[in-house]
């Protein structure tokens, strides 16, 4: 090797992690990380407690590695990298076709699910009123024609059959409801939840189940409120070559009183949260995002009121149900450990609906809630 | 701390590299002594206290071996090296063989030793083998005591090989310790060596190691016996290259401080025989053995008999010495085995049947030993073992067998390719000229690329951990 070309290559080197390490040093601290959706690691508190137990140092390795110069560019290269080597997945997401995104689902324990489908059994003998269990598909079961060939994921269906068969529930058959639709936009392709369409044929699913009228599509007037939402796929499987999506609405925000426990107090809500569209995670246009419990009420109704063991997945589908239910109680269990059956009790609820979609139902640990 | 991770790369090389071309020339050897506890604490914190226990004892009885002999005390310097091998011994053996045998033995009733639950001090398998080495060379003669602690401490912390080999002898390296260059030259041939040994890691060890990890979570009746084929091969693949990878991180950092270190692996996979794979898979590893107990066993200088046990011990050594179970001393008795059918046997025919015939031989057997490696619950790897051939009452493929294989078909056969040495070949035809410009462009291409695998690297397992 020539004394000049080792001069390159070591200038080459030296000035990359060089550089890399001074400039990322000197960044300023990001709060939020809006491309992936999630909040970086704060700097590692020393401690003699946090040394000691390694708590430091893994902190200390994950804060490197997400406040590092250009994480996004890099996040986005890896994935460029897995698709030019012929791979079909990064991080868990497949690159389907027709531009989507759809999460692996991998297959449930039976033993947990054996396990939770108890809570859901003592949920039923625990109240007086009816309770209805609801799974909803995800979108690589209804769109597995568009997963790479052969692309392993579980068989919803089937284990959603085998629960329906077992429980003391009555069931909600979302699969029926939303497997005929499957060429029409029912999933985001960037996220992994349901659109509003998704949503609209659920809730008939649940009217149909509850013996209520159907609603119907041509009565509402649909609104695009936003054509830039990167959903949670987008974010984990670092795919940036994809265009994004656009959230509808149908249902009018009009008429309907919506109280939000986002922080232990009731504040006043409403369906859509406006202020969400600015943000990266704008699928919280709907309902506001995650809350400890949610009520909506629709004047002038004389519909059954319903207490709704949720997901995210029922927080676009909640504009639908007030056409048929005075009152949508949503209870997170994730967030709500108080007991279900004194809420029930408590509050002059009609009926239960458990309503999950296959993969939180499958992964969720908080569903004992649902037996207190 | 391991070295595909952004902390290493960016904070830690970074900073120890300044500090160490900074600094006057004598200083460099505390400067790496003090990186390398620090690299080791970062990871293991409390075990630290092995780095200066072992330092401290290995010291003293070095210099205890080199007082004897020159007083002529045989006597003395056999038992101070006596007294060394069983202290690192005892440190191995407690620390990785302990909650093995106690567990074994009260699987079999026997209660006396009890499971102590103790987390394994990474890297401890290939320390405690190099300051081993360092008191037998000084008996030997092959090397003279080193004077300076903190030289010595150097050489037992030296953190680019210190958890994941090559392991060095004391002799190969005692000297470069005392007095070593530093050059331009060698600093960037050590940069290409780096990035060799990241991009193996990184883009294809790593890769193929998730291709394995799906079929090894399989259940037996998910399997299928192509895909358990594929599994294996992508497990063929991330060993080789993940510990090959490691050891060519090893020699380029060591080269950046200035450190020549034997290479370890020699293409391994294009080995005609089971005995020339064994020559060029993790040599530093063989020849240790070689040398502090085959030949002193007695090697095959001696009866037939003899010979066969000195090579029986060897290999059970070799095999127990990758980990703590029982699949890894079957592993070592199976390449036992190969090894004599080999030599009395297998050989001469090899030899002149066609190279393809050695090649597939070679590999047809290294594959089944990775399964035996790769899988340490007996039960699971014995049904593993019947889908590969044919006796799980498994299809021969499926839709997820397809789909892995579009998935990873390019990586497998990047893979394939890199495992021989043409791509050096080639290197070495273009001209000089040529040769920069491909080099250049292919380190400063690694580095954007294995810098976004090491900040997007939700998946980056270390093997060793066993070890």
């Amino acid at each position: 090797m020539s004394k000049k070309f080792s001069v390159l290559l070591t200038v080459l080197f030296c000035a990359f992690i060089g550089s890399m390490s001074v400039i990322s040093l000197l960044l300023p601290d990001k709060d939020f990380l809006p491309l992936e959706n999630r909040y970086p690691q704060k700097p590692p508190k020393l401690s003699a407690e946090s040394l000691s137990s390694g708590k430091f140092m893994e902190e200390a390795e994950d804060y490197v590695s997400d406040h590092i110069l250009g994480r996004d560019f890099w996040v986005a290269a890896k994935a460029w990298s897995e698709r030019l080597s012929g791979k079909k997945e990064n991080n868990g997401v497949y690159f389907a076709a027709q531009d989507t995104l759809i999460n692996r689902v991998d297959p449930p324990d039976p033993a947990k699910l054996d396990k939770d489908m108890g809570y859901v059994d003592a949920l039923v003998g625990n109240v007086s009123v009816p309770v209805y269990f609801g799974l909803i598909p995800s979108a690589a079961e209804i769109w597995g024609d568009r997963l790479p060939e052969g692309a392993p994921t579980a068989a919803e269906q089937s284990i959603i059959d085998q629960l329906y068969f077992s429980t003391g529930a009555s069931t909600i058959d979302m699969y029926g409801a939303l497997a005929p639709h499957k060429d029409e936009d029912i999933y985001y392709r960037t996220d992994h939840h349901w659109t509003s369409l998704g949503a609209f044929y659920g809730a008939n699913a649940i009217f149909e189940a509850l013996g209520l009228d159907p609603i119907d599509l041509n009565d509402y007037r649909k609104t695009t409120v936003t054509g830039q939402f990167n959903g949670t796929l987008f974010s984990t499987s670092g795919v940036r070559w994809l265009p994004p999506d656009q959230i509808d609405t149908y249902v009018p925000d009009q008429g309907i009183k919506v109280t939000s426990w986002f922080k232990g107090v009731p504040e006043e809500g409403s369906l859509y949260a406006d202020r969400w569209l600015a943000e990266k995670d704008k699928y919280s246009y709907f309902l506001g995002g995650r809350q400890t419990l949610c009520v909506v009420e629709k004047e002038d109704s004389d519909g059954p009121s319903v207490l709704l063991i949720r997901d995210s997945y029922s927080d676009s589908l909640t504009p639908f149900l007030t056409e048929r239910f005075s009152q949508v109680h949503l209870f997170d269990p994730r967030d709500n450990l108080t007991s279900v059956k004194n809420y029930v009790e408590d509050n002059g609820i009609d009926l239960v609906i458990v309503l999950y979609s296959f993969a939180n139902f499958s992964t969720d640990q908080n569903l004992f809630v649902l037996a207190r | 701390m391991v070295f595909s991770t952004p902390i290493f790369m960016f904070y830690f090389l970074a900073l120890t590299l300044f500090l160490y071309y900074i600094v006057p020339r004598k200083g460099r050897n505390v400067v790496v002594l003090c990186a390398s506890l620090f690299f080791y604490w970062w990871g293991e914190r409390a075990y630290v206290a092995i780095m200066f226990l072992s330092t401290a004892i290995d010291y003293t009885h070095g210099l205890l071996v080199e007082r004897c002999k020159a007083r002529g005390n045989d006597r003395g310097a056999k038992l101070a090296v006596t007294s060394s091998i069983v202290f690192n011994l005892a440190l191995l053996c407690f620390f990785k063989y302990w909650d093995f045998i106690a567990g074994s033995l009260q699987s079999v009733g026997l209660t006396f030793m009890p499971v102590l639950g103790i987390h394994l001090p990474i890297g401890i398998s290939f320390y405690t083998f190099q300051t081993m080495s360092y008191t037998i060379d000084v008996y030997r003669g092959d090397a003279r005591a080193q004077r300076s602690i903190l030289n010595f401490g150097t050489f037992v912390t030296l953190f680019p090989q210190l958890i994941a080999g090559p392991i060095i002898k004391y002799k190969d390296l005692g000297d470069q310790i005392d007095r070593r260059t530093c050059s331009t030259e060698k600093f960037a041939s050590g940069v290409q060596i780096l990035m060799v040994g990241l991009g193996k890691k990184l883009l294809i060890a790593n890769n193929v190691g998730m291709l394995w990890d799906s079929y090894k979570a399989m259940a037996p009746s998910e399997l299928t016996v192509a895909g358990a084929w594929l599994g294996v091969l992508a497990f063929t693949f991330q060993i080789y290259f993940d510990f090959s990878g490691y050891s060519d991180m090893a020699i380029g950092l060591g080269r950046m401080l200035g450190f020549e270190f034997l290479p370890n692996f020699n293409y391994p996979y294009i080995s005609k025989s089971i005995t020339e794979f064994w020559r060029r898979w993790h040599i530093s590893l063989s020849t240790w053995f070689r040398e502090y107990l085959y030949i002193p066993l007695g090697g095959n200088r001696c009866s037939r008999p003899r010979w066969m046990f000195n090579l029986f011990v060897v290999w059970a050594a070799t095999g127990i010495w990758h980990g703590a179970s029982w699949n890894f001393l079957c592993w070592g008795l199976y390449f036992f085995a190969l090894l004599m059918a080999e030599k009395f046997l297998l050989l001469k025919p090899l030899e002149r049947a066609p190279a393809l015939v050695g090649h597939v031989y070679t590999m047809f057997f290294v594959m089944v030993s990775w399964a035996i490696f790769a899988i340490e619950d007996f039960p699971h790897l014995g049904s593993y073992l019947k889908v590969m051939f044919g006796l799980g009452g498994v299809p021969l493929a499926d839709g997820a067998f397809g789909y892995y294989l579009l998935c990873y078909l390019p990586i497998l056969c990047a893979a394939a390719l890199a495992s021989t040495p043409l791509g050096t070949a080639l290197y070495h035809r273009l001209g000089a000229r040529t040769q920069q410009i491909v080099c250049t462009v292919l380190v400063a291409a690694g580095l954007l690329v294995c810098t976004a695998y090491l900040v997007d690297g939700t998946y980056n397992p270390f093997l060793y951990s066993n070890f």
